[in-house]
């Protein structure tokens, strides 16, 4: 079986790094349209795709084909992150001689179609998904395409195709990101509907008007629709997918082009262009900001739980965080892995479990059947010996391993070894026990002391900040380095969750964009402050960083 | 000269499909609703796994096979030839010809081709395919086949699927004669010598072969020693033959039914004039497209564009005072 859930996630910012990076020394490519498809590719290459780097042309591999070949980068970026060829030549991409040619080419190993011109991956894809059935292979074809390149008609010629031979080992991902080279999809040419205005951000939140689905249903597909940044989505849309027989399976990935750089997101200016140099460091630390929001469903009705996770759902959480207690290590107790088993079919957001029980090593199993995507232990109740056997069974189990410390607690020596393959650091701001408390101040120096121990032991998991988190001092926490936010009473306690959960991204934003540049200001000063403003020219953006850049006296 | 025997060439090519069929459980075969046209549906009731119709979707055909191909099999994908390079050049191009697996050119996928030409006859201009060679010859990696009679077909069909490597081969729509023996062997890049001359030299292919043959007997009478060549292979083309039929004979006459841009006279011309250039005319679709004629009237629509073995004699005579 493959990675975990941060593991993948690790693959994708660094697969996305490789991207910023080869398209800057190369002078050109398309990093818009590889970071809209980043996660679908980090899932298909982490979990899914069978295959062997060393040994590109194993017959029983599967077949990736993308067919939206521009998108090259992003592909060339995860066969350097899965071994393929070194990440160094990564900085040959599109230069001559090169086997990473500007579009994807079987002059490179492991790759398996030759892109570019646009339309025609999915008709390939079922030629080799029909070899697959006529010589009795049980390798699966993966394709990706774009929704620019379904303006070609030979898309759905294909999808005609693939429904009359039932090509059920074909699955194919529809990148949505509603940007073509020249505009929004929409205006080009509509798969849903006329776009009136320029904001695209309003009418894809508005589900009803989608329709591209059903014009794949109508074709005869098994069609699975999600948003295409959410690895758990992916995640179990490809298993669906994959246990779907009789016909194939179109998934259609809502997704963002430019995801993760704000000045790209949703610009059609990157489809296709490079960034520069100067303002490198400053994507790289965007990319390293990213973040997540985490409810916290012991703050709502603990009689009806079921509920709470439905309101996450609706609020689009990232997480859902688990406050296990077993009235032993804590005064109160809450539920335990029984209960957790119970609510995980209700969705596929992960699972954050937190245990704040005795002897974790002894119980830590029972979590991982129930279905934990990530399992926090504490400090207090481990040592070196415990700690490692949790580490070893989690990590065997493809669970995210978390070590949380109390606030009267400093991290331990003996945890150091395990922090450069730890996946989350859970900081208590809180003294755990109880939901409700005040945020404790001392915590903001704590991190500055943990950062540094932290960088030393190259830690590269996600720091959670749990406990009294709320949306006066998020941004601050963010600032302190926390990349993963509990939020108990100031989210899951407000009656309109997904409001709750906007307030704290947009707080987290703000937060991202001081920092941002400042690190702008401390690399080039007023000039690059004023550069990488500049970049963001799609909404409000723009308006709302100089405003941020001024506060600050930047600019 | 005997009366010829017509025969059929995509009947041929059906019976021979079916016999690589059961010796090579590789081979599949697809067509785009021309396949009872094509009688490749033959090899669809034959081996119904191995056969599929991907309907009125040309590239769709192309790029399917390319699939199929990438992945193991040797796709043979047939239709009229105004709907493959006259339709889908850029899947012909980009998947089948420039995707290369490691050590090998392009994919393993015959493109075969009926109704090639002219001699398409009653469906008109809009059918008949006169640019095919001109750009089927300029995608690297791809070779091209104009076979002149159904031996040709049967050997060519089996010569391809042999040899790894994209093809294109055209075959006629009407009935041809055969001007081959079965004992005739065929070689990628190797003309025909079809009959011997020292006084000049007709270059044919596809039906203008017969005709040449047919030119040289008449010239015979007049006492001038025409060679006849059947240059089958247009791509890659048979330089050597080319050479020594310009050293020996002096002038070359080529015939076609294609367009005089681009097609093998041009191929032809190309080679000669690098190795040793000689007058040159060509004759074929003088830069005009076709028109309807029914099948008693091809003659006559040949006849329009000069591709008659009155013509060639002609042509014949008239440059041989440029003869060097």
């Amino acid at each position: 079986m493959g990675s975990n859930y941060y593991q993948i996630k690790k693959n994708i910012l660094k697969a996305r790094r490789l991207v910023i990076k080869a398209t800057n020394i190369a002078g050109s490519g398309h990093p818009g349209g590889s970071f809209s498809m980043a996660e679908i590719l980090g899932c298909l290459f982490n979990r899914y795709l069978k295959f062997d780097p060393t040994n590109p042309q194993w017959e029983d591999r599967d077949r990736l084909v993308l067919s939206k070949g521009h998108a090259a980068p992003g592909l060339f970026s995860n066969m350097a992150v899965a071994g393929y060829f070194p990440e160094s030549e990564l900085d040959t991409l599109r230069k001559f001689g090169s086997k990473l040619q500007g579009h994807p080419d079987l002059k490179c190993p492991g790759v398996e179609f030759c892109g570019g011109s646009l339309g025609t991956g999915l008709s390939y894809s079922v030629g080799i998904a029909l070899t697959a059935k006529l010589d009795s292979k049980d390798y699966h074809v993966y394709t990706i395409i774009g929704d620019g390149e379904s303006d070609e008609g030979q898309v759905w010629e294909a999808a005609m195709t693939a429904a009359k031979y039932k090509v059920d080992n074909l699955t194919a991902f529809l990148d949505r990101n509603f940007i073509q080279q020249d505009s929004y999809t929409e205006k080009i040419m509509p798969l849903d509907e006329k776009l009136e205005g320029d904001d695209i951000t309003e009418m894809w939140k508005d589900a009803s008007r989608w329709k591209t689905g059903d014009k794949w249903r109508s074709f005869g597909w098994n069609v699975i629709e999600i948003a295409g940044h959410r690895v758990e989505q992916i995640d179990a849309a490809i298993a669906k997918a994959n246990a779907t027989k009789g016909v194939p399976t179109m998934i259609i990935c809502r997704t963002v082009k430019g995801k993760s750089i704000e000045h790209m997101e949703d610009n059609p200016l990157w489809h296709g262009r490079a960034p520069d140099s100067d303002v490198i460091p400053i994507i790289n630390l965007e990319l390293d900001s990213q973040f997540m929001i985490a409810p916290s469903i012991i703050a709502g009705d603990m009689t009806n739980l079921e509920n709470e996770i439905k309101r996450c759902i609706s609020g689009r959480a990232h997480y859902i965080h688990l406050d296990v207690m077993d009235g032993q290590f804590v005064p109160n107790k809450t539920f335990d892995h029984t209960k957790i088993k119970e609510l995980r079919p209700l969705t596929v957001i992960p699972f954050d479990s937190h245990l704040m029980i005795n002897k974790p090593v002894k119980h830590v199993r029972d979590y991982i059947d129930s279905g934990s995507d990530i399992i926090t232990v504490h400090a207090e109740v481990t040592d070196e010996s415990s700690f490692g056997e949790i580490h070893d069974i989690l990590k065997q189990n493809q669970v995210g391993v978390g070590f949380a410390i109390n606030p009267d607690t400093e991290l331990p020596e003996w945890s150091y070894k395990f922090l450069p393959s730890l996946d989350q650091l859970i900081v208590m701001s809180v003294v755990p026990g109880k939901s409700g408390q005040k945020y404790i101040e001392e915590t903001h120096a704590k991190m500055a002391r943990l950062n540094s121990v932290l960088k030393e032991h190259n830690f590269s998991g996600y720091i959670e900040a749990d406990g009294g988190v709320n949306l006066e001092n998020i941004g601050s926490i963010f600032a302190d380095g926390a990349r993963v936010f509990v939020g108990g009473g100031a989210l899951i306690g407000q009656q309109d969750m997904p409001v709750a959960i906007k307030d704290f991204r947009s707080e987290v934003l703000k937060s991202r964009r001081r920092l941002l540049l400042d690190k702008a200001q401390e690399l080039g000063g007023t000039e690059l402050v004023n550069k990488w403003i500049g970049l963001h020219i799609v909404g409000k953006k723009q308006e709302q960083i100089k405003k941020i850049a001024q506060e600050a006296g930047y600019i | 000269m005997n009366e010829p025997i017509m025969t059929d060439m995509r009947s041929e090519y059906s019976k021979t499909l079916i016999q690589i069929g059961k010796e090579n459980p590789n081979v599949v075969v697809l067509g785009a609703d021309t396949t009872d046209s094509l009688k490749t549906s033959g090899f669809g009731k034959e081996f119904p796994d191995r056969f599929f119709n991907v309907g009125i979707a040309e590239a769709n055909l192309v790029t399917t096979s390319a699939g199929l191909a990438v992945s193991g099999k040797i796709s043979f994908a047939s239709t009229y030839a105004i709907f493959l390079p006259g339709r889908a050049v850029d899947q012909i191009r980009n998947n089948i010809a420039y995707p290369s697996p490691p050590g090998k050119q392009g994919l393993n996928v015959k493109l075969v081709v009926s109704h090639g030409g002219l001699t398409v006859g009653p469906d008109g201009g809009s059918h008949q395919q006169i640019e095919d060679i001109a750009i089927m010859r300029v995608i690297p990696n791809f070779r091209v086949f104009i076979p002149a009679d159904t031996i040709s077909v049967s050997k060519l069909t089996k010569l391809m699927t042999n040899e790894y490597g994209p093809f294109y081969m055209r075959m006629a729509r009407s009935k041809t004669p055969l001007v081959h023996s079965e004992s005739q062997k065929f070689q990628i890049g190797k003309g025909i010598t079809i009959r011997d001359g020292s006084d000049c030299t007709i270059a044919a292919c596809g039906i203008t072969v017969r005709m040449a043959l047919e030119a040289a007997e008449t010239l015979q009478q007049e006492g001038i020693s025409c060679r006849v060549l059947d240059m089958f292979s247009i791509k890659p083309i048979d330089n050597e033959i080319l050479e020594k039929a310009a050293r020996e004979t002096g002038y070359i006459v080529t015939t076609e039914e294609h367009n005089i841009f681009g097609g093998m006279g041009s191929a032809v011309a190309e080679s000669i004039s690098e190795s040793y250039p000689v007058p040159i005319k060509r004759i074929g679709a003088q830069d005009m497209f076709g028109e309807s004629a029914r099948d008693n009237e091809i003659p006559l629509l040949l006849e329009k564009h000069g591709i008659t073995s009155f013509n060639m004699a002609k042509q014949v005579k008239k440059i041989r005072s440029k003869k060097l």
